[in-house]
C-alpha cells in the first residue's frame, strides 16, 4: 500500500528534525508502521530515538514499537544509483572520478536527488503506513522537490549536448567543430586539458541518462503525492524561508499543506494585569515587570508575523509551544505532540 | 576591525550574519568610510536589511556611503574570465561561455572561486575603504575560502592558477583580510563555530578577526528562588522563561572565545530596524 508521506521543510534551526521524529512517534503510537528519514547529518535524531548508527537502512527504534528511523547517506545512495543505471565498467570509472565525487558531495541537486530516491524506495517497499522525511535547510529544501528535474537536465543536458554535438557521439567524435576552438582557448587559460577531462566524464555520466530520467519521473510523482509541511519560527530568517516555500513549491509540487510555528510563546503574556501582592520586594517587582514587558513585545511581534503569514497564504498555522529542554527520549517526543494536538491532523490523509 | 579592507562574515544559518554585516556597514559609513557590502551567494538576504527591493551585480547605493551588491553567478563568471583572466575580446564568446559553464557546474572549486572572487576584486580595485562580505553559512564557508587551493590542486598551471595564488595571498594577509564569525549562544551554533575555529587553526586560510555573540539576553535581577515569592501567572512564567534561556545562554557563551556581544532585540519587526539598532551597539564597542 502507499503510505501517508510527509515531507518536512523549513529554514535552518527551526526544529524540523525534532518535529519529524515527533510526528513519526505519534504515528507509531496510533498503530501505524512508521519510518522517519532524516537527511540532516546532525546526530540529534539518533540521540533522541536511542539508535546509535543510522544509515540508509532503517533501524528499529528500541523504545517504540512500530517505529523505525533512517538517515540519508548521500555517498552510498549515489553508489547504488550509479550501479543500477550504468554498465559495471562505466559505473566503476564514474565512482572513481574526482568530478563525480565533487558533484555527488556538493551539488545540492545531487544530494536532494539521493534523498528523493531514498524516499521513493521507502514508498515503494510497502513496508510503511507513515513515512516522515526531514529535509536539509534553506535552498536545500526546495532543491529536494526540483532535484529530479535538475539531475535530468544536468545529465541529459544542454551543456553536454553542446560539448558532444547534438547526438550521443563516441568518445573520439568529441572535439569536433563547435567545441574545438573553445576547448583550445580554455586549455590555455586553465593550463591543462581540464575541459577535455570534464567532457569525457560527462560522456560517462551521459550513460546514466535513460535509466535516471525514467527514475526521476517516478520520484517526481511520489513528491507530488506527498504532503509538504513547512516549519518555521517567527524570526525573520526562517520566515523568509517559509515564504519561499509557499511561493516556490506551489508551482512545483503543489501548495504546502500546513505551516507549523515552532517555539511559540504564550499569548497570555500580552494581557497580564499588574502584579498583585504587597509583600513582593520592590526590586523583584520592577525586574519581573520590565521582563514581562519585553517578552510581551516579543509575543506581539510573533503574533503579527503569524497573522500576516496566515492571511497572505490563507493557511491555518499550527502552533507548537516553546519547550525549555530539547527532547532526549521518545517520551519527550510524544509529549511534544501532546502539547500541540493540531499536529495530529497531519497524520490523517 | 574596521581597519581591514575585507571582512568576511559567516556563522551557522539563522544566527543573524546579515544583520551583523548591515550594522557594521552603517557604522563604518557614519565614520566616513566608503563601504561596499557583497552578498557572496544570491538571495543571501542582505537586501532586506537595507530595505532594498533586490540587489543586482552592480553596486547599488543603499545608504549614504554604503553600496551593496549580490553575486550573480553568470555575471561573476563573466567578470572573472573576461576582466580578471583577460580573455581576448576576439574569443568566440558564446562557445566560450558554454564551455565555462560546464566547468563551473562540475569542477570542484570553480563555482566558489568565482563567487569569492568578487569581493577580492573590489579590494584590488580600491574603490572602497571597506568591503564587507556576507558569506555562505559555516557548512559551506571553507569550500569557498579554500577555493584558491582547490583550484591550484586541480590545474597544473596557466592563468587561473596564477590568479588563484594572488587571491590566496590577499585572503591570508591579516592586514587586509579578516573573518568575523557570528554565533548565538545555543548548542548547535556554538558547536559549529567551535568546529570552524579548530579548522581555521589547522588551516589558516584567513585570519580570525573576532567571534561575535548575537542575541545575548539581558540579565534579570532575580533568581529562581525569588520567583517563589510571586503568584502564579504571566509575570512568573515570563521570568522563569527568561531565567531558563539565560542559563542555557551562559553555558554556551562560556564555550566561545571572548568577543563582542550583541543584545537580543525584543519586539523589532523589520530587518532594517535590527540593523540600525545593532549599529548603535557597535558604536560603543569600536
Amino acid at each position: 500500500m502507499t503510505p501517508r508521506s510527509l515531507v518536512i521543510t523549513g529554514g535552518g534551526g527551526v526544529g524540523k528534525t525534532t518535529l519529524s521524529a515527533a510526528l513519526a512517534v505519534a504515528g507509531a503510537e496510533a498503530g501505524m508502521r512508521a519510518c522517519v528519514v532524516t537527511v540532516d547529518p546532525a546526530r540529534r535524531l539518533a540521540d533522541a530515538l536511542g539508535v546509535d548508527e543510522l544509515g540508509n537502512r532503517p533501524t528499529e527504534v528500541p523504545s517504540q514499537p512500530l517505529l523505525w528511523a533512517a538517515m540519508l547517506d548521500v555517498t552510498a545512495s549515489w553508489e547504488a544509483i550509479v550501479h543500477q543505471h550504468a554498465e559495471p565498467e562505466v559505473a566503476q570509472r564514474l565512482l572513481e572520478n574526482p568530478f563525480f565525487r565533487a558533484i555527488a558531495d556538493r551539488f545540492p541537486a545531487a544530494q536532494a536527488y539521493a534523498a528523493g530516491e531514498q524516499m521513493a524506495e521507502h514508498i515503494e517497499s510497502g513496508r510503511w503506513d507513515l513515512l516522515v522525511v526531514d529535509t536539509p535547510p534553506a535552498g536545500g529544501g526546495i532543491d529536494f522537490f526540483t532535484a529530479p528535474r535538475r539531475m535530468q537536465e544536468m545529465i541529459g543536458g544542454r551543456l553536454l549536448r553542446w560539448l558532444t554535438g547534438a547526438g550521443i557521439p563516441g568518445r573520439r567524435a568529441l572535439y569536433r567543430v563547435t567545441a574545438r576552438p573553445a576547448l583550445k582557448l580554455a586549455d590555455t587559460v586553465l593550463g591543462g586539458p581540464l575541459l577535455e577531462e570534464i567532457a569525457e566524464f560527462l560522456l560517462d555520466l551521459r550513460s546514466l541518462h535513460d535509466g535516471l530520467s525514467h527514475r526521476a519521473r517516478a520520484i517526481e510523482l511520489h513528491l507530488r503525492r506527498a504532503t509538504s509541511v513547512v516549519v518555521t519560527t517567527a524570526h525573520p530568517t526562517p520566515m523568509r524561508e517559509a515564504r519561499r516555500f509557499f511561493e516556490e513549491l506551489t508551482p512545483e509540487v503543489g501548495r504546502p499543506e500546513a505551516v507549523v510555528f515552532n517555539r511559540q510563546l504564550p499569548d497570555a503574556w500580552t494581557k497580564a494585569r499588574n502584579l498583585r501582592g504587597n509583600h513582593i520586594d520592590p526590586r523583584l517587582r520592577t525586574a519581573v515587570r520590565d521582563n514581562l514587558n519585553r517578552w510581551a513585545d516579543e509575543v506581539r511581534r510573533q503574533h503579527d508575523v503569524k497573522q500576516g503569514f496566515a492571511a497572505r497564504y490563507a493557511v491555518e498555522p499550527i502552533d507548537v509551544p516553546w519547550a525549555e529542554a530539547a527532547p532526549t527520549s521518545v517520551e519527550d517526543l510524544a509529549r511534544l505532540l501532546a502539547a500541540a494536538p493540531a499536529l495530529e491532523r497531519l497524520l490523517e490523509g | 576591525m574596521l581597519d581591514r579592507k575585507l571582512l568576511f562574515v559567516s556563522g551557522k544559518g539563522g544566527v543573524g550574519k546579515s544583520a551583523v554585516v548591515a550594522s557594521l556597514a552603517l557604522l563604518a559609513a557614519r565614520r566616513g568610510l566608503r563601504v561596499l557590502v557583497v552578498g557572496i551567494v544570491e538571495g543571501i538576504g542582505i537586501a532586506s536589511h537595507f530595505a532594498a527591493e533586490q540587489l543586482g551585480y552592480r553596486p547599488h547605493r543603499v545608504r549614504p556611503g554604503v553600496d551593496a551588491l549580490e553575486v550573480k553567478r553568470s555575471d561573476a563568471l563573466d567578470e572573472y574570465f573576461r576582466l580578471q583572466m583577460r580573455i581576448p575580446r576576439a574569443a568566440p564568446t558564446k562557445v566560450l561561455s558554454n564551455a565555462l559553464n560546464v566547468l563551473v557546474e562540475t569542477a570542484p572549486g570553480v563555482r566558489e572561486i568565482v563567487s569569492i572572487g568578487k569581493p577580492v576584486f573590489e579590494v584590488w580595485r580600491g574603490g572602497y575603504d571597506l568591503v564587507l562580505a556576507d558569506s555562505p553559512p559555516l557548512g559551506q564557508l571553507f569550500s569557498y575560502l579554500r577555493a584558491p587551493h582547490t583550484i591550484s590542486d586541480l590545474v597544473p598551471g596557466g592563468a587561473i592558477r596564477q590568479q588563484a595564488a594572488r587571491m590566496d595571498n590577499t585572503l591570508r594577509d591579516p592586514a587586509t583580510t579578516g573573518l568575523l564569525l557570528v554565533a548565538t549562544p545555543e548548542e548547535l551554533p556554538v558547536l559549529e563555530t567551535r568546529a570552524a575555529l579548530d579548522r581555521l587553526e589547522a588551516e589558516p586560510v584567513v585570519s580570525l578577526e573576532a567571534v561575535v555573540s548575537n542575541r545575548v539576553l539581558p540579565d534579570l535581577e532575580t533568581t529562581a528562588a525569588d520567583l517563589d515569592e510571586l503568584p502564579a501567572g504571566s509575570h512568573r512564567e515570563a521570568a522563569a522563561h527568561h531565567l531558563a534561556l539565560l542559563a542555557q545562554q551562559r553555558r554556551w557563551l562560556a564555550e566561545l572565545p571572548e568577543g563582542p556581544r550583541l543584545p537580543y532585540l525584543f519586539g523589532l519587526r523589520t530587518a532594517g530596524e535590527v540593523a540600525e539598532r545593532l549599529s548603535e551597539v557597535w558604536d560603543e564597542y569600536l
